[in-house]
């Protein structure tokens, strides 16, 4: 009865059972933390200019470069189970649809991210694609601190796309209605993904306050302004 | 639990269950910038001894359920082939390393399928599943176009879908991640990487069974 198997059996099954009921609760403490984050932004700079998919490509397409300012608030999501939080911006506008067979759908929603970036909790540093003297710097910023919900303050001005968007037709320019909007999603060490609640509250988690830009419209294609890149 | 756990034989059922969860969680493959595309692994052929023992065994009450219908289950709630995933390579990270789990949830009740959610998909006549972000959506419904890229790579991920396919479309999805546990997928790995130890464990087992006295 007692001999050695059964031992390391029983021993394996405790380990198991109790890493996941411990995994369970921290999982579970996400929803005991108060989140209410808030943000605005605006922007500062839209053009729209031609270009190229890609270096070989013949095709030419209109490409919005949407420059922006941003001041968000997110350190309510930096808890001791945050591994890192994705922060990104979307231009969202709609363009009418010219198919026949979705004309149900008369317009039709589109939304493209046109920046983004991964803010590491300090217990995931290491983890981060940056190279040795930004890692030693940003350890630097969070020394001693397992927790740093200063690095949730994000204050961009003039801040330029990531992304230079455009349609799978190609035209974008004056295009009316867009909007940029910030969310994030927060990613855990253990647990549920987790995404910047528009509309409603959950629990303690508060919807994002803000975060959307007014309507603009882009303007007409720049004139010669070969000089820019194609979409990154 | 630990009532359940007396002889050997359940211990190499218990074993070969978790193995047989992990290993049916097919491997995703996270492709990092410049990398070739990782052979997927299939090896519940393998495991399907272990799978009719333990069904012949209902006493067995172990922490794990019966593989099979706990995999069918999870299939017909989350409406995906795989529910459960093993990251392979780090073009999500610093969120997903390699043996992470992921869960797949491929209904779309209240929404359909943003951009921001991180989702799994088959490039068109390809078998490699592949996790990444999605960064556009142009239009709604089955036929929105998406883009997908992964957060750690430069450029989106036009460069990995088939010839003439520039957009993934709904049914490309196999599931959006929703939730995450680190480290536990590494077994899989483990299994597909050194196929000695999927030999091992066999052996182990036939051992068991024909030592065991009932």
């Amino acid at each position: 009865m007692y001999n050695s198997l059964t031992r390391i059996q029983n021993v394996f099954g405790f380990f198991t059972t109790v890493a996941f009921v411990v995994a369970a609760f921290i999982a579970a403490s996400d929803f005991a933390y108060d989140r209410t984050p808030s943000a605005h932004i605006k922007t500062t700079n839209v053009q729209v200019v031609k270009g190229r998919p890609h270096y070989y490509s013949t095709k030419k397409e209109e490409y919005a470069i949407m420059k922006f300012s941003m001041d968000a608030d997110l350190s309510s999501l930096f808890t001791w189970n945050t591994k890192q939080v994705f922060v990104y911006v979307t231009a969202e506008w709609t363009s009418p649809s010219k198919s026949s067979a979705s004309a149900a759908a008369a317009n039709q929603t589109n939304s493209a991210v046109i920046w983004d970036s991964i803010i590491t909790a300090p217990s995931s540093d290491h983890l981060a694609n940056i190279g040795p003297a930004t890692l030693k710097k940003l350890r630097k910023s969070a020394a001693g601190k397992a927790v740093d919900p200063k690095r949730g303050l994000l204050s961009l001005k003039n801040q330029r796309p990531k992304y230079q968007i455009t349609h799978p037709t190609g035209r974008i320019a004056e295009t009316t209605d867009v909007r940029l909007r910030i969310h994030y999603n927060v990613q855990p060490w253990v647990g549920f993904l987790t995404w910047s609640q528009t509309e409603r509250d959950f629990g303690r988690w508060l919807r994002m306050k803000d975060g959307l830009s007014r309507a603009f419209t882009l303007p007409a294609v720049k004139k010669k302004d070969e000089g820019k890149k194609a979409k990154a | 639990m630990m009532g359940g756990l007396q002889n050997p034989r359940q211990l190499a059922a218990q074993v070969l269950n978790f193995g047989l969860i992990l290993s049916t969680a097919f491997m995703v493959s996270k492709l990092p910038p410049g990398s070739h595309a990782p052979a997927t692994f299939a090896f519940q052929s393998v495991f399907s001894t272990g799978m009719h023992y333990n069904k012949n065994n209902p006493a067995n009450n172990s922490c794990f359920f019966p593989p099979k219908q706990m995999w069918k289950g999870l299939s017909v709630i989350s409406d995906s082939p795989s529910p459960i995933v093993v990251v392979l390579s780090g073009s999500m990270e610093p969120a997903f390393q390699r043996g992470d789990l992921l869960f797949l949830w491929n209904r779309n009740v209240m929404a359909e399928t943003d951009v921001g959610e991180v989702v799994v998909y088959n490039v068109k006549d390809k078998d490699i599943p592949i996790v990444h972000r999605v960064v556009r959506k142009f239009g709604e419904g089955e036929h929105a176009k998406l883009l997908t890229k992964g957060d750690n790579n430069a450029a989106d991920d036009t460069e990995l879908y088939a010839r003439g396919q520039d957009y993934l479309e709904r049914k490309d999805i196999i599931g959006s991640v929703f939730a995450y546990i680190p480290f536990v997928g590494y077994v899989t790995i483990m299994l597909s990487e050194h196929p000695w130890l999927k030999t091992v464990m066999l052996g182990i087992m036939g051992l068991l069974v024909v030592l065991q006295r009932e």
